[in-house]
Order: C-alpha cells, then structure tokens, then sequence
C-alpha cells in the first residue's frame, strides 16, 4: 500500500463521517441550503479521490449521489428522508468498498454491479420528482473566480490571509465578506453598528475606515455616522443576512469563494516573499530552541517552536517540509533533545530556496488530476502524525521500565544510609533519583500525552446510531453530544464504545416513552438523549442523559426480589437512590421484554464491569417521570497506578491507591465487636474491619485485642470497608503487569510490579478479596 | 460621565460602558488638548460613535482596550 492509497483511505473515512453527519443533522434541523452544500462538497471530494486511485465503481456511484444532492442544492429537488436514507446508504456502500480497498487494495469483484444498482436507486430518486438533464446540468456549481472579487474583499483576505486560512482549514465553511455602511443618522436612531460586528458569527476579518475622507478634528460632527465596516465571517449566509436583517440597504454580501482563498495564497503574494517569511519565522524558531535550557519549559519550548514552524511552512504549502518538521518534534519531545528540531529546522532552511521555485511535490499530484485534488487544498490538512500503535506501546513500556529502574536507585539510597551509614553519599544518590525521577516522570507523561485521543472518536458513531434506532422504534430522539473534544488515553476510549452502545441503547429503548406517552405525560414528542464528556482533573466524566421515563425504585426493588440479586433484609435497609444502583448488578434487567435494540442478555452489569477494568466507576441517578443519567467517572490513562505497599502477616502486598480514602490508627478502645466482626465508627458510619492476614491466610502477627491497630479504609463500589494491616511500608507508582502464565487465572489480585529491590510485589484487587 | 480628563490635562480616561453621548465630551477633549493620550484600559464598551471620534482624531492609545471586542479587532489591526 502507498502513500497515496494510505492517504485516500484516512481522508475517505473522514469524508464518510462528515457527511454521515451532516445528512443527520440535515434531516433533523432542516435542509439549510449551507448544509446541503457541505455534503455535496464531501461527496463530491470522495468522487474525485476515488478517481485518484482508480477506483470507477465508487466513482460511479458517487456521482449518481452527488447529482442528487446538487439537483437539491439547486432547489430541483426536494429533500426528504428518503433521500437521506439512500444517501447514507450509499455512503454505507462506500465505507464498505473503503475497508475493502485498504485490505486487499482493490475493490471486490461484485463492486461494479453494487454500484450500477446503487447508481440505479440514487438517480431513481431523481427521475421521480421529474428533474430534467438540464436542470442537473445548471445545478453544477460555479464560484466567482478570484480574479473577479471587490477589491475590498482581497484586502480584507489579505490583511487577515492566516487566520482565515487556519480557520477554513479546521472546519471549512462557506465564506462571506460584508461590508456595511451605516447611515449617516443611525446614531439618532439608538443604533449601535459596531453592536452588530459582535454578532458576527465566526468573524475572520475585520475593518473600519472612513467612508468618506475624515475631516479635520476641529470640524468632526461626533454624531453623524461616516464609517464603513468590513469584515468576513465563516458563520454562513443565513446568519448574517438575520444579523443584517434590519440594515439591508446599507449592507453588501459576496461570497468569497475558498479557491479565491487558496490562489491568493499561490499567487497572491509574491512567492519570494512567502518564502522570506518563512523563513524569518523558522530563524526565530531556531532562536528560541537555542535560548531554552535543559529546564522545566523545554517540553513547552520544543512543542510550540515545532508548531510555529510547521504552520508557517504549511502557510507556504511545504507539507513535506511540516511533516518532517513534526516527526523532528515527536523525536524530540521523546528523548527530551532539542536539538533534533534543531537539526530539523536546520535542514528546512537548506530546502527552502529549492522547495519555493520548484512545485512542492504535493502539488505535482493535484496539478496533474481531478478537480477533487484541487479541492483537497480547502479541507483541513490533517496535522496528525499516524504511527503505529505498537511504537509508541513500546516507548509507554521503556517508560515504565524506566521508572521502575529509578525506583532502584532510591532503594540503593536507603542501603547506603542503612547499612553503610553513609549519609554524604545517600544523599547526593537521593539527589540523582530525584532529577532522574522528575526526568522520567516527564517522558512518560509526553509519551502518554501521544496516545491522547478526543472522545470524538467514539462519539461520531452515535448520531447515525441514534437515528436508525429512533426509526426503527418510532420515537423521535435528538442526539445531543457536548465536550467532545475531551482527550484521554486510546487504550480507554477505544473501550468506550461497547458500554457506551449499551447505555444509549438502553436510554433509547428502556429509558425514552411512545410519542403518546409522553404527550400524556405533558413532555414534547422528541426526547432528548445528551453524551456529555468533560474532564475533571486527572479524570473525565461521560454523562449519558436521557429525559424519558425515568427509573422506578419500586420496580427495581420488585425485580431485585424475583432475581434474587440481594438478600431481602439488605434490600430492605437500601434507601430508593442506591435501589438504582442494582440495575447494574449481574442477572438484572428492567425491560418487559428481550427486544431486538438492547436487552439480549448484556446487560447494565457488562457497563459497570468494562468500566471498572480500565480503572473507572459506573453510577446512575434518575426521577422518575424526568429521566436518567448514568455517569461514567474514568481515569485519563491507565497506564500507571498508583499503589501503598502495606505489610501483613509477614509478608508486603500492594493495594490500589484508588481504592484507599485514608489510613485511620485505632486505639484499642475505638474499635468494637458487633456481631462475630470488629468495627469502628468513622463519621457517623459504622465500618467493618477485615484483617488482611486473615484474608491472605497468613498467621496474625499481632495478638488480638493488643496496643492501636492500624486501618487501611477502603471504598469499592460503595462499599466501605476497613483492612488492617502491619503498616505501610511505601507509596509507589507503578506499572501493573497482569499476572501471566500459571497464574494467570489466580483470582484476588490485580497483577504484579517489580519493586526497586528486585522483590515482586502482588498487587491486590481488593474487589475479589473483601467479602 | 464615562469620559474623563486627568487634572493635567494630558491623559484623557474612558471608563466603563461608553455610550453614545460620551462621543461629544471625547472630541471636545481631543479638540481642547491634541496631545493628550487617551487611555481605554478600564472601558468595558465601546459605542460606534465613540470609535468614530477615535479613529477620526487618533490619539495615542494607552492601552489594551477593556472592551474585548474592540481590542481583538479594532486595535490591533485598525488602529
């Protein structure tokens, strides 16, 4: 597979969400003419890939889909589900042909006759509504040629050429220049122009000036209106027309076509100069790296020199030249060294001269084919460096080994204060491991940083999801997804997807009534199903909330019983909030019956189990009548724990941090014997306390009922519980290592670390272990 | 009175919400003492017809300017 087919596969799939997502939103907010236009674009661009790698079948159907939509776009045709269903199944077909085309580089051989009958159902659709040859013909889109624009409109493109660039580049959009000329006697009208600037949606650009030459100070009138205000903004015609709404008169529109944008950038300024500013900007770049010491902001330093460089060298279209500017960053931020940026920015330099009068290479493919190459200069240009997982699994461990190996040297430390009694030398080794501690910690926390990836990821599913489940149940559900640019470790959110399924699913059948329903029950007919990701220090939080029925302690109470989930008199005691809390108990399920969108044996306990694997808490609060929310409260990475190695029964045992809320010494007279137990009262709570000996089947080292005992509280699940222990001997972080081999299936611990003398230390899982 | 001269005569102050009525007393300001500096630091809104007078007569600016607005897109690439 080359390059370029590995490009077409990664652009291909973001084409296939984008539009999956806009056809969404479409149907469900309205066939906004804007809308239309970007999923046109999109399918438009996977055509012309399509052309690229040669692939006709996907080209063919493509194009019956894009006619489609530009007889809509041109108002021939009008939108309706229908043709959003085809649309999405044709884009379906496409992401299909994609994973085929990137397992065995080329399409199957039934391709061709999938996308005759596709072609076939897509232009059905239009021959329906009558729409003629010609009519499809003119649908075809043309924008002004740059050449053509007001010359107000290239210098506001000029004067703000980065910022717009930068802005289409992150999330394209349709552009438009107004320029508005107040009337001379608004101020007496209470209007306030620069009021109406504020609105401006997405404004790119901005400028004020005289509309006609101002006079001299002496003679200004302060009340009469002389000003022209310009500006661009990507928030689309709709909002500005409703902005400008009252004003038409004063107020001029025009669309700045995006190619407009991108032959200013070939063209507009002397390619010289582009280059001379880029290379100004690399020299101060080079400055900076210099000027930095082996400190603290070295990692900020590398970061931000390595992204000023590579924007300015994408400024000038040398992608090349930024990717390898970024690759340098990634070596750099990886083995904390400056100076293979250094080195990076060095070469760059070299290349400049060169680079600028030759084409760049990537513009050798777009001059040379479709209109979809000369379109894929507008998307964003992805700033994602792809490696491979496995490469950077492999730096996550030497990290870790790393910290292990440095967990070492403190121990020499100790042995050197301890049993050479040569405090000079502990210390200055003491020292050591502290700079190679914060050193370590460092690298490990870039590294992880690179496996940092936005819940966005699995987010994207959900609104494709949630509209074919709300068919096929015939509710009427809107899909609300909230922070999802939340980041955090992919090894979690790539185990997001499958509780989170499960959760919507549930909110979508269980949790959200009939439209009658809840007409009687004086709610609107379309629900609301809200994903909402935020981060909460080291943690993140992913709410899903539904405004459907609620759940009903009472029935969960009742299918408790039958399901035997609990013993009764605990049943009994547990207030309505917790009663919920047992849908995610294994055996558990609220609905009538099995159905075919949830329900088929999965159930809420299959959440809370994925979510406590990789280190999370799973929690539900509902009124019935409101609705629910099931928060998911999980780590960033789970790569490190943080663990308390305690002592017990003569022999040392780790327990997850996570799992301990304090260590409490108990005088003798603190605790007392309830039941066959012993227990003490912490804040008005009654906790049980366990003997981790006993648990561990090792002799008691202390003779019962003896001097303070020392108390390690714990909370899983809820569940407080007191374990008493020896003493604590340190507080670690470490890597956990699964238990292997034999052991692997020994129950009770959560797996194993190699302390910094050699010994291995069995973490437990406190879970399995406390009754 | 959002608009202000210093004792000195050589600062001029817009403070807080400067509506359109402060358009007056500011050019006059500007007109009386030309040279004064006008410092928008603590102006929390700007009127139109404020930032008329402003870019009209052109003072020399202390500033940021308060109004978050204005400091994004007027002073620092109109002004």
């Amino acid at each position: 597979m080359n390059a370029l087919h590995e490009q077409f596969i990664a652009e291909a799939r973001e084409l296939i969400h984008q539009a999956t997502d806009d056809l969404i939103a479409m149907e469900r907010e309205g066939f906004a003419l804007e809308r239309i236009d970007r999923v046109f674009r999109a399918f438009h661009t996977l055509k012309g890939s399509a052309g690229v790698v040669a692939l006709p079948a996907m080209g063919l159907t493509l194009h019956a889909a894009e006619d489609l939509l530009a007889a809509i776009h041109a108002g021939k045709l009008d939108a309706s589900s229908a043709i959003v269903d085809q649309a999405l199944a044709c884009l379906d077909q496409v992401a299909r042909w994609v994973d085929d085309f990137e397992a065995g580089g080329a399409l199957p051989p039934s391709a061709g006759e999938d996308a005759r009958s596709m072609a076939a159902m897509l232009r059905s659709l239009l021959s329906e509504s009558g729409v003629t040859e010609t009519a499809k013909k003119s649908a075809q889109r043309s924008s002004a040629p740059a050449g053509r624009l007001p010359k107000w409109v290239s210098r506001l493109i000029e004067s703000h050429q980065g910022r717009i660039v930068d802005e289409t580049r992150e999330s394209p959009a349709e552009l438009f220049a107004f320029s508005y000329e107040p009337d001379s006697q608004c101020f007496f009208n209470g209007d306030d122009p620069l009021n109406l600037m504020r609105k401006v949606p997405r404004l790119l650009a901005f400028h004020a000036e005289a509309h006609e030459t101002w006079p001299p100070v002496a003679d200004l009138d302060p009340f009469a209106c002389n000003l022209r205000l310009q500006g661009i903004s990507a928030g689309g015609h709709a909002e500005l027309a409703d902005i400008f709404r009252l004003v038409p008169d004063q107020v001029r529109l025009v669309e700045v076509p995006l190619e407009a944008l991108r032959l200013d950038q070939a063209h507009g300024a002397d390619d010289d100069d582009r280059v001379g500013l880029i290379r100004v900007v690399i020299e101060e770049q080079r400055q900076v790296l210099r000027a930095a010491n082996q400190g603290d902001d070295m990692i900020g330093r590398i970061g931000a020199v390595s992204r000023a460089a590579a924007n300015a060298l994408r400024y000038g279209g040398l992608q090349d030249l930024a990717d390898a500017i970024e690759r340098a960053n990634v070596a750099a931020l990886s083995e904390r060294n400056a100076g293979h940026l250094l080195s990076a920015l060095d070469q760059t330099q070299a290349l400049l001269p060169r680079a600028s009068s030759a084409v760049p290479p990537d513009a050798a493919v777009v001059s040379g084919s479709a209109d979809a190459q000369v379109e894929e200069a507008e998307r964003p240009a992805s700033r994602a460096l792809r490696v491979d997982e496995g490469k950077i699994d492999a730096l996550v461990n030497l990290a870790g080994e790393l910290i292990v190996a440095k967990n070492g040297i403190s121990h020499l430390a100790r042995r050197l204060q301890d049993e050479l009694e040569d405090r000079e030398l502990a210390r200055a080794v003491r020292r050591e491991h502290d700079a190679i501690e914060r050193l370590a910690g460092e690298m490990h926390a870039a590294i992880l940083q690179l496996r940092m990836v936005p819940l966005a990821q699995v987010f994207r599913s959900f609104p494709r999801l949630v509209r074919d489940m709300s068919q096929r149940l015939g509710r009427k559900v809107r899909l609300v997804t909230n922070g999802e640019t939340t980041e955090a470790d992919k090894a979690i959110v790539d185990r997001l997807f499958e509780p989170l399924l499960h959760l919507v699913r549930n909110a979508l059948d269980h949790g959200i009534e009939n439209p009658e329903q809840r007409r009687t029950a004086g709610k609107a007919e379309g629900a609301t199903v809200t994903m909402r990701a935020s981060r909460a220090g080291d943690r993140f939080i992913i709410e899903v909330i539904d405004d459907g029925r609620g759940i009903d302690p009472a029935i969960v109470r009742r299918r408790a019983r039958e399901r035997g989930v609990i013993g009764d008199d605990e049943l009994a005691a547990l207030p309505d909030d917790q009663v919920i809390d047992l849908i995610f108990s294994a055996g558990f399920s609220t609905a009538a019956e099995v159905s075919d969108i949830s329900g088929r044996g999965v159930g809420m306990d299959v959440v809370r189990a994925t979510v406590e694997r990789i280190g999370g808490r799973a929690s539900v609060i509902s009124r019935v009548g409101a609705g629910t929310t099931v928060r998911l409260d999980l780590p960033m990475n789970i790569a490190m724990s943080r663990i308390m190695v305690v002592s017990a029964g003569g022999q040392i045992f780790g327990i997850p941090m996570d799992a301990v809320t304090e260590t409490v010494r108990l005088a003798p007279d603190r605790v007392s014997r309830i039941k066959n137990n012993d227990g003490f009262v912490l804040r008005d709570r009654i906790v049980p306390i366990c003997s981790l000996a006993e648990l561990m089947k090792l002799p008691q080292a202390r003779a019962p009922g003896s001097d303070a005992r020392l108390v390690v509280v714990t909370d899983i699940s809820g569940k407080v519980i007191a374990l008493e222990i020896d003493a604590i001997e340190d507080r670690l972080e470490v890597v956990l290592k699964p238990l292997q081999g034999l052991l692997s299936n020994a129950r009770g611990y959560a797996g194993t670390t190699l302390l910094g003398d050699g010994r291995v230390l069995l973490v437990l899982d406190l879970k399995e272990i406390l009754p | 009175m959002s608009v202000r001269r210093e004792d000195d005569g050589t600062t001029i102050v817009l403070d807080g919400h400067c509506a359109v009525e402060e358009a007056e007393p500011l050019l006059q300001f500007l007109q009386a003492t030309p040279a004064a500096c006008l410092d928008w630091r603590q102006c929390t809104h700007l009127h139109t017809a404020v930032l008329q007078v402003i870019l009209a007569a052109r003072p020399q600016l202390i500033g940021p300017c308060g109004d978050a607005w204005v400091q994004r897109w007027v002073a620092s690439n109109v002004l």
